[in-house]
C-alpha cells in the first residue's frame, strides 16, 4: 500500500509542481484569462499519455525499453528549456509590473501564450506516459486486489494537495518574494529534470557513464522512503547520481542562478 | 488563442505520439510465452534462465512489500532493458530485443537500491536473419566470405613486401609494390572499412583534419613520391603492417548478411566514382586506375556470390549486370600498361568522362541488387 502510494505521490509531484507555479504566476499577475491554456496543455498531455498507453495495451504491443527511455529523456531536456524560459519570463514580467508597465506584460504574455500550452503539456507529459502505464498495471491488478490502485490514487491525491499548497503559498507571497522564491525553486527543479533526462539517456545507452557514480547516498536516503520520494518528486534528486548527471546539474545551476539573481537593471528612460 | 499556439500544441502532440511509433512487434505469446519473474523483498525467481535470441518478454510480478525494479544486463553492465516502479502487488511487462546470444544477467532491485538480486541468464543463437532461412543466401554469404578471406591472405604478404622495401630504403621497389599491395585492400574495402578504428589508420588521407595523425598507405605514398623518405617512415611502415595483421585476424569474425554484400558491391562503385575517377585517392602516385580495377573486381566478387539468388528472383537483372561489368572491363583494358595501368595524370577529360559514364551505367543495376536480395 505505502509503496504504491509513494509512487503515485512522486509521479504526481513531478507533473504537478511546475504547473502549480505556472498557475500561481498567471493568477498573481492578473492573467486568469490564460488559465484555460494551462489546462489545455495538461489535457493534451493526459489524453496523449493515456491514448498511447491504451493503444499499446489494446494492440498487445509494448514500447521497447530504449524508446521509453529516449522519450522520457528527450522530453525532460526540452521541458528544462521551457522551465528556464519561464523563470526569466516571470522575472522580466515581474519587473515590468513593478514598474507598472502593464503594456510590457501584455507583450510578454502574447509571446508566451503558445508556450504556456506547450510547457504545461511538457511538464505533465514528461511523466505522463510512465504514470499511465503504471496506472494500467494497477488497474489490472484491481481484479485481484484493489490495494495498489487505492495506494496509487491516494499518492496522486496527496501530490495534488501538496501542489495546491505550493500554489496557495505562492499566492500569499508578496510579488517581489514570489518571483525570487518560485523562480529559485524552479531553477532547482529544472536542474533536477535536466539531470534526470541525462540519466534516462544514459540508461538508453545514448550517453555514456551510467556506472560512474559521483555519490551514492541510497543508504541514508532510500528511494522508497517518504523523504526520498519528496526529494525525487520535487527536485528529481537521485540518491545514486552519476558523474555526468552531477556535472550537468552543477553546470545548470551555476549558469542560471547567478543570471537569475543578478540585480535588476534600472531603466533610465528619462529623455535626453 | 495566439497564432503560435496551434503549432506549439502540434509539437507537443507529435512529441508524445512519437512514443507510439517506436513500439516493438506484437508480444509473441508463442515459444513458451513470456518469462515470468516473481519478485519479492528477498527473492527474484525467473521462470527460465534461457531464451532464444530475438524479442524476449518478461512478466514481473512484485509479491513483496517494497517497490522494485527489474533489469536485464549484458556483459559490462550495459542495460538491455529495465522496468522501474513496480509497486507491491503489481505486474509489469518488460520487452527487450536481444539479437545476440550470450551470457546476460537479470536483477530485481527491491527498494530500488544497490545491485539487486542477480541471476544468470543465457540467450541462445542469434536473432533470425534471412541467411538462416534461405540456404541460397547462406551459400552466397559463405562464398563471398571465402573471397574476402582469400584477398586478406594475399594482402598480408604483399603488404609485407611493400613495407620491407620501405624499411630497406628501396624507394623504387616500394613504388612498384604500392599499387599491388593496395589491390587486395581495395577489393574488400567495404569489409575492411567496417573496422572503424583500423580504416583511418590504414587508408586515411591527408585532409588536414586536426588531431588526426596521417598514417598508413597514403602517408607512405606521400613520402615515396613527394617528400622523400622521412625519419619516421620506417615506424609508419611497421605500424601499417601491424594494422594489416590485426585486420587479417579480425576479418574472419565479421558476420556478413546478403544485404551487406549487395550494399558493399554498390559502395565499391561509389568509391570508384568519388575517389578514383577524380584522381583524389592516390594523389601523389596517381596509381588510381589500379584501385579502380580492384574496386570493380570486389564489386563483381560480391555480385557473383549473389548471382544464383539474383537469377532466381529477377532473371533480367543478371545479364544486364554482365553486360555493364563487361563494358567497364573493356574500357579499363584500353588503359593497360604492362602489368599495370597508365597513371591518372595521363588521362584526358574525355577519358574521365567515358569512365564516369560506364561506372554510372553499372551502378544503376548494381543498386537494384539490394532490393532483389531483401525481397
Amino acid at each position: 500500500m505505502l509503496g504504491n502510494l509513494l509512487i503515485g505521490l512522486r509521479e504526481g509531484l513531478e507533473a504537478a509542481l511546475v504547473v502549480s507555479i505556472l498557475i500561481a504566476f498567471l493568477v498573481r499577475t492578473d492573467r486568469r484569462s490564460a488559465l484555460p491554456k494551462v489546462w489545455l496543455g495538461v489535457g493534451i498531455a493526459v489524453v496523449v499519455s493515456v491514448g498511447v498507453t491504451l493503444a499499446l495495451t489494446l494492440t498487445q504491443q509494448a514500447l521497447t525499453f530504449e524508446a521509453q527511455e529516449t522519450f522520457g529523456g528527450v522530453l525532460s531536456i526540452v521541458a528544462v528549456g521551457f522551465v528556464t524560459w519561464m523563470i526569466f519570463w516571470m522575472r522580466r514580467a515581474g519587473r515590468s509590473i513593478s514598474a507598472e508597465l502593464r503594456g510590457r506584460m501584455e507583450d510578454a504574455l502574447a509571446m508566451g501564450s503558445g508556450a504556456v500550452v506547450l510547457m504545461a503539456a511538457l511538464a505533465v507529459g514528461r511523466e505522463g506516459l510512465e504514470t499511465a502505464v503504471f496506472f494500467f498495471a494497477a488497474a489490472q491488478a484491481a481484479g485481484e486486489t484493489t490495494e495498489p490502485l487505492i495506494g496509487f490514487l491516494s499518492g496522486i491525491a496527496i501530490a495534488v494537495v501538496i501542489a495546491y499548497l505550493v500554489y496557495r503559498g505562492a499566492i500569499s507571497l508578496d510579488l517581489g518574494k514570489f518571483f525570487s522564491v518560485t523562480g529559485g525553486l524552479l531553477i532547482f527543479v529544472a536542474a533536477g529534470i535536466l539531470a534526470y533526462g541525462v540519466h534516462d539517456l544514459q540508461e538508453a545507452g545514448i550517453l555514456p557513464g551510467l556506472n560512474t557514480l559521483a555519490f551514492d547516498v541510497s543508504a541514508a536516503v532510500p528511494p522508497d522512503s517518504w523523504y526520498g520520494v519528496l526529494l525525487k518528486g520535487i527536485f528529481n534528486f537521485s540518491p545514486a547520481t552519476t558523474v555526468l548527471e552531477a556535472a550537468v546539474w552543477v553546470a545548470y545551476v551555476a549558469v542560471v542562478l547567478p543570471l537569475f539573481l543578478r540585480p535588476h537593471r534600472i531603466r533610465t528612460t528619462t529623455p535626453a | 488563442m495566439s497564432r503560435r499556439t496551434p503549432a506549439a500544441v502540434g509539437l507537443a502532440v507529435l512529441g508524445l505520439a512519437m512514443a507510439g511509433c517506436t513500439s516493438t512487434a506484437p508480444v509473441d505469446a508463442g515459444a513458451g510465452g513470456p518469462i515470468t519473474v516473481a519478485a519479492a523483498d528477498d527473492a527474484c525467481d525467473v521462470s527460465t534462465t534461457e531464451a532464444p535470441a530475438g524479442t524476449i518478454s518478461f512478466d514481473i510480478t512484485n509479491g513483496g512489500s517494497k517497490v522494485t525494479e527489474f533489469y536485464l544486463y549484458a556483459t559490462g553492465g550495459r542495460i538491455m532493458g529495465e522496468v522501474e516502479n513496480i509497486g507491491p502487488g503489481l505486474s509489469r511487462q518488460l520487452i527487450v530485443e536481444v539479437p545476440e546470444g550470450g551470457e546476460y544477467e537479470t536483477a530485481c532491485k527491491p527498494g530500488m537500491v544497490g545491485d539487486g538480486i542477480r541471476g544468470a541468464f543465457t540467450v541462445t543463437g542469434s536473432a533470425q536473419r534471412s541467411v538462416d532461412t534461405d540456404t541460397r543466401l547462406a551459400e552466397a554469404t559463405a562464398g563471398y566470405q571465402r573471397y574476402v578471406n582469400s584477398q586478406v591472405e594475399a594482402l598480408v604478404p604483399k603488404t609485407q613486401e611493400f613495407v620491407d622495401a620501405v624499411v630497406a630504403g628501396d624507394v623504387e621497389g616500394a613504388k612498384a609494390l604500392f599499387p599491388i599491395a593496395r589491390t587486395y585492400w581495395e577489393r574488400i574495402e567495404p569489409v575492411a572499412e567496417s573496422f572503424g578504428d583500423l580504416d583511418p589508420r590504414i587508408d586515411g588521407r591527408d585532409d588536414g583534419e586536426p588531431g588526426v595523425e596521417f598514417t598508413g598507405f597514403h602517408r607512405l605514398e606521400r613520402d615515396l613520391w613527394q617528400d622523400g623518405l622521412q625519419p619516421d617512415s620506417t615506424a609508419i611502415a611497421d605500424m601499417l603492417m601491424d594494422d594489416i595483421t590485426e585486420l587479417a585476424n579480425r576479418v574472419p569474425s565479421v558476420e556478413l548478411t546478403p544485404l551487406n554484400l549487395a550494399n558493399g558491391a554498390k559502395e565499391l562503385l561509389d568509391e570508384v566514382a568519388t575517389g578514383k575517377i577524380t584522381g583524389e585517392e592516390d594523389r601523389y602516385s596517381h596509381t588510381d586506375l589500379w584501385d579502380f580495377r580492384a574496386n570493380v573486381d570486389g564489386s563483381q566478387g560480391a555480385i557473383a556470390a549473389l548471382r544464383p539468388v539474383i537469377d532466381e528472383r529477377d532473371p533480367a537483372l543478371g545479364p544486364l549486370l554482365d553486360e555493364r561489368f563487361a563494358a567497364v572491363d573493356a574500357l579499363l583494358e584500353n588503359y593497360r600498361d604492362g602489368d599495370g595501368f597508365v597513371l591518372y595524370t595521363a588521362l584526358t577529360p574525355d577519358d574521365i568522362k567515358a569512365m564516369t559514364e560506364a561506372v554510372d551505367a553499372l551502378g544503376e543495376p548494381v543498386s537494384q541488387v539490394a532490393g532483389v536480395v531483401s525481397s
